[in-house]
């Protein structure tokens, strides 16, 4: 996938200021951020809740607070800086490097089989599964 | 069919892999907090699997279905966002407008 130049530098804008809004506030303590929408009307958690606050965490430097609140989350987000900065250069230096692994057919299974047994599994209220939930 | 019928019959060059959106699904699964970019997940398996079986035609389907779910999902992620703005200006008004005397 190759962005334009002009999608690339409004993408790291937006990137930049959002990173400084999550970095200044904490969601949980400020109703700035809008709440899940699933979870508002379920009561569960769906596999995003909690991933504001983690960032949120990830950006104070408090890594094991940030897993707690969303894992998957955290250990998504390697992979998709890997995928921004694959973007980011393939559109600066007009090349067409390939993101393979996103299309290991292993992988994309893998990563759904993750989504959705993390779903299920952090809704059970139950301690090993009860870490995985997004709190209060 | 086995593998020489099909060599013989599709001597063309297979077309790009589409692609399966995976990484958009991802994010809007994890970060705009709506279950539809696992719908988004599940097309982007289907992408791959239906490319390497051959079925190029199908793998091009399963594409544009994964942009359908992973797009629907970030707009209605995008709308509520708005939407929780709007509203929390709408309140902050009205705390504003019905303290005003007591300032």
């Amino acid at each position: 996938m190759t962005l334009s130049r002009k999608h690339i530098l409004s993408l790291i804008v937006v990137a930049i200021a959002g990173s400084l809004l999550y970095f200044l506030f904490d969601p949980s303590l400020s109703n700035l951020f809008p709440k899940c929408i699933f979870h508002s009307l379920t009561n569960l958690d769906c596999p995003g809740c909690g991933s504001q606050r983690a960032i949120h965490a990830l950006l104070n430097g408090r890594v094991i607070q940030a897993a707690d609140f969303n894992l998957l989350a955290v250990l998504a987000l390697p992979l998709l800086v890997y995928s921004a900065i694959v973007a980011i250069a393939n559109s600066f230096f007009h090349q067409e490097w390939k993101q393979k692994i996103f299309y290991s057919p292993t992988f994309v299974k893998a990563v759904l089989i993750a989504v959705v047994s993390f779903w299920v599994m952090r809704n059970i209220p139950v301690e090993p599964f009860h870490w995985l939930s997004a709190g209060e | 069919m086995d593998y020489t019928t099909q060599q013989q019959q599709q001597p063309v060059v297979p077309p790009m892999r589409p692609k399966n959106w995976l990484v958009e699904s991802i994010l809007v699964t994890l970060f705009c907090c709506l279950p539809f970019g696992v719908a988004g997940i599940v097309f982007a398996a289907q992408v791959n699997s239906k490319y390497d079986t051959g079925d190029y035609e199908g793998a091009m389907r399963s594409s544009k279905e994964a942009a359908k779910w992973t797009k629907l999902g970030f707009f209605i992620g995008l709308g509520c966002i708005i939407l929780y703005f709007i509203f929390i200006m709408f309140m902050g008004g009205v705390a504003f407008w019905q303290n005003r005397g007591n300032y």
